[in-house]
């Protein structure tokens, strides 16, 4: 009865090692990645087959968000610059080996947030978290809010709201940015059992809290 | 100067005569070396191309002698490009890769002026939006044409073509013209095919070759007029032509012999000449 | 599909831009702009950092560019890059299947077995006495074609020269086989002189087979060599001890033969008509 259940929606990140919940599916998993022509899996083959062409559409429809999104965790536009230019040809040179469902987005995204972590490493500086203060921050209307965070998360998107702040930055670095525990406890500088067991009660809190609002009859 | 200057030219290959006494003198511009199979033309090329050397004469390139030592015979090279007939491509080199071989073969060491001359290149031809594909992916056309390219790396002042236009359709033997057009302004061009057409849309000289000798040697004009007042149309075969065919209107066109009654003379074309010369085995297709 | 998802208002594009946005909404919104086209879109035109604009991601693009186009030379290749190879001359030898890992690595198993089979056996040392000349020779002789060859005519009439070509091929070769060969011979029981004696015959069979070459390519130059060598080496196993073909008496009558191999290339270079390749 409850959307928790459903089983028939792709795999998320939230569930990659617990499977007993999935957020629901969302309006955004029909959104067509194959509207404006060709398929992104589709241009992927292509490159993969020396076709520099649909690299290049690629990088035209994938390089600005990258941009943007890299922006966030790091001020200096070369940084950011040189870690596209690092994914892009990796995005090449790896895309014979690509065994994905068509989410190139999230592939490359995870080249380009390692390439940043270590690159920014190297640097001895620090890969800037995103502020999950809402309040303070303040800028959007409840209602849109909710809609935005609804896109993508269902109701887990108020679950994440009320997550305590001990588990964010794991919550951020595994399930927001999809590292590994690994890869998170390195970042964050801790031990990846740690990182693991924080996951762990982060979940449990997450299904605590999607549970209640369901008691509550929101949807 | 004359850029290319044979003088009793000679070759044999065991007891095989391919070449014998071949005379030639050619500058800038396209001159097209015509002839059957098993003409000479290859072999030619390969002299004049500096692959082979010949058995007899005097080869001077560029104004060089070839037997003037290594140091001339680099420095000819350094000006030459060179197309062989069927050109292998190893492994799974790429487009760019290979012309990228041969710059290095040809001294480009700078990176960036290596890669922009390659690009160059590739843009003259036409393969610019291939470059990162496998040569092997590719149609036989646009393999000549990277064979092409490397060919035209540097700009070279002789460009020694052989079958230059294997596979490619009209509108890329346009291009070809083009390409060629602006290279030959003061490069001379030496370039082989046993296709008539490809000499007459392409070359101002034409040079024909038959076994292992040549046959004629002068301005493609010159010997379209050797077949003047000696090409007709008519509805009647004749026995005595040198050849004679139909054409697709229903009638005949008979090239050579004498004309039969109510025969309309033709225009003459290259390929008439070409067959009056050398009569109907000369459009003979490799076996 | 469906096109009437969500989709996100330039003005919240720009928000997002700005930095305006929380930890959640900021996640949501990206993971839903990586898989939407329409969105995608939308946030070239609300970026608006110096340096992130349109001209700053197209010069990116063109490193990209600069970046794939060259081919990546083989790793064994990008590895003696790193220790000063020159880049032209990396190229050149990329072009020699016998320098790839695929080629070295097999060597290096068959030579393994060869050394393994001599320490678990009975002093049985002709394997690797076999088998260890004769990879840098194959390896030469895989490493370029004959100059027939098309491919081969380019270097012909290039200014590098194949002569030249084939030498740096050659050297290659030598260079990338010879000291792990070496180094597994010191593993072999017995006198450990053999770790180094087979270079002897190594050194003497590859102007052999460059000279042997020039006449009749470098294939079947190849196999003539490597069966000659294999006849001395099991006729030795049969009739005196297994180091003949090593011994002293026969190094010199190897040197002698590598002079003589080596006068016929130099020869064949010198004949100022023979402007095909002297290899």
């Amino acid at each position: 009865m409850l959307p928790l259940e459903d089983e028939s929606g792709p795999d998320h990140r939230i569930v990659t090692e617990s499977g007993t919940f999935r957020a629901p599916r969302c309006d955004s998993e029909f959104v067509d990645t194959e509207q404006q022509g060709t398929a992104d899996a589709d241009l992927l083959h292509a490159a993969a087959d020396g076709d520099l062409a649909a690299l290049r559409e690629l990088y035209d429809r994938h390089a600005p968000w990258l941009a943007a999104r890299l922006h966030r965790r790091c001020n200096d536009p070369d940084v950011v610059l040189d870690v596209v230019q690092d994914s892009f040809t990796a995005l090449w040179r790896e895309a014979g080996s690509w065994r994905g469902d068509g989410d190139v987005g999230g592939w490359l995204w995870g080249i380009a947030f390692r390439r940043m972590i270590s690159r920014l490493r190297q640097r001895k500086d620090v890969v800037l978290p995103p502020d999950w203060d809402a309040a303070r921050l303040g800028v959007l209307p409840a209602a849109e809010d909710q809609v935005l965070s609804g896109v993508e998360y269902g109701d887990l998107g108020a679950a994440l709201r009320r997550l305590s702040p001990e588990f964010r930055a794991v919550v951020q670095a595994c399930v927001l940015d999809g590292l590994t525990a690994r890869e998170a406890g390195r970042l964050l500088g801790v031990r990846h059992n740690t990182v693991k067991t924080r996951l762990h009660r982060a979940k449990a809190q997450l299904r605590e809290a999607l549970a209640d609002t369901h008691l509550e009859g929101l949807s | 100067m004359n850029h290319v200057e044979l003088t009793g030219v000679g070759k044999s290959y065991g007891g095989f005569r391919a070449l014998a006494g071949v005379d030639l003198c050619l500058g800038p511009g396209v001159t097209g070396l015509l002839g059957p199979n098993g003409a000479g033309k290859t072999t030619l090329l390969r002299i004049v191309a500096t692959s082979i050397a010949a058995d007899s004469g005097e080869v001077r390139l560029l104004g060089r002698d070839l037997r003037g030592g290594h140091a001339e015979l680099t420095d000819i090279r350094r000006r030459l490009g060179y197309l062989p007939q069927e050109l292998g491509y190893p492994g799974d080199m790429s487009v760019f890769g290979f012309v990228e071989y041969v710059a290095v073969l040809k001294e480009w060491d700078d990176r960036r002026a290596r890669h922009h001359e390659v690009r160059r290149v590739l843009e003259l031809v036409g393969l610019a939006d291939l470059a990162t594909k496998r040569i092997s992916r590719l149609s036989g056309g646009q393999r000549r044409r990277v064979g092409l390219a490397q060919s035209l790396l540097g700009s070279p002042r002789l460009l020694v073509l052989d079958e230059p236009t294997t596979g490619l359709d009209p509108a890329q033997r346009a291009t070809l013209r083009r390409t060629l057009g602006v290279v030959a302004q003061d490069a001379t061009v030496l370039l082989s095919t046993h296709q008539t057409e490809d000499v007459a849309a392409l070359c101002e000289r034409v040079v024909v070759l038959d076994g292992g000798t040549v046959r004629f040697d002068g301005s493609v004009v010159d010997m379209v007029a050797t077949a003047a007042g000696r090409v007709w149309h008519s509805d009647h075969e004749v026995p005595d032509a040198r050849v004679s065919w139909r054409t697709g209107t229903g009638r005949h066109r008979i090239v050579g012999g004498s004309p039969p009654p109510g025969a309309e003379a033709a225009e003459p074309t290259l390929e008439d000449a070409y067959l009056l010369m050398l009569g109907p085995d000369a459009l003979a297709s490799p076996a | 599909m469906s096109t009437t998802g969500w989709h996100a208002p330039p003005a919240l594009l720009r928000r997002y831009t700005a930095g305006d946005l929380d930890a959640v909404a900021a996640a949501s919104l990206e993971r839903h702009v990586s898989r939407c086209a329409d969105c995608r879109g939308g946030i070239a035109p609300a970026l608006d950092i110096p340096g992130l604009d349109a001209r700053g991601l197209d010069a990116a693009w063109s490193v990209v560019r600069e970046r794939v186009e060259a081919p990546r030379l083989p790793l064994v290749i990008r590895l003696a890059q790193r220790v000063g190879l020159r880049e032209p001359t990396a190229i050149l030898l990329s072009a020699a299947a016998s320098l790839r890992a695929a080629w070295l690595s097999g060597a290096v198993v068959v030579l393994g077995f060869a050394t393994i089979a001599a320490t678990l056996g009975d002093q049985r040392i002709w394997p690797y006495l076999l088998v260890a000349p004769l990879i840098p020779v194959l390896g030469v002789a895989a490493a370029y074609g004959d100059a027939d060859e098309p491919f081969e005519a380019l270097a012909v009439t290039a200014p590098y020269g194949r002569t030249r070509l084939v030498l740096l091929r050659t050297l290659g070769v030598i260079v990338s086989t010879v000291p792990v060969a070496a180094l597994l011979g010191f593993l072999l029981p017995g006198p450990s002189w053999v770790a180094l004696a087979w270079l002897g015959p190594a050194l003497t069979m590859i102007p052999v087979l460059l000279a042997l070459a020039s006449f009749i390519g470098p294939r079947t130059a190849g196999a003539v060599v490597a069966l000659v060598w294999s006849g001395l080496v099991l006729a030795a196993t049969r009739g005196a001890e297994q180091t003949w073909p090593v011994a002293a008496t026969q190094q010199a009558v190897y040197a002698g033969l590598a002079a003589v191999a080596l006068a016929v290339i130099a020869v064949r270079a010198r004949l100022t008509h023979q402007i095909g390749a002297a290899l």
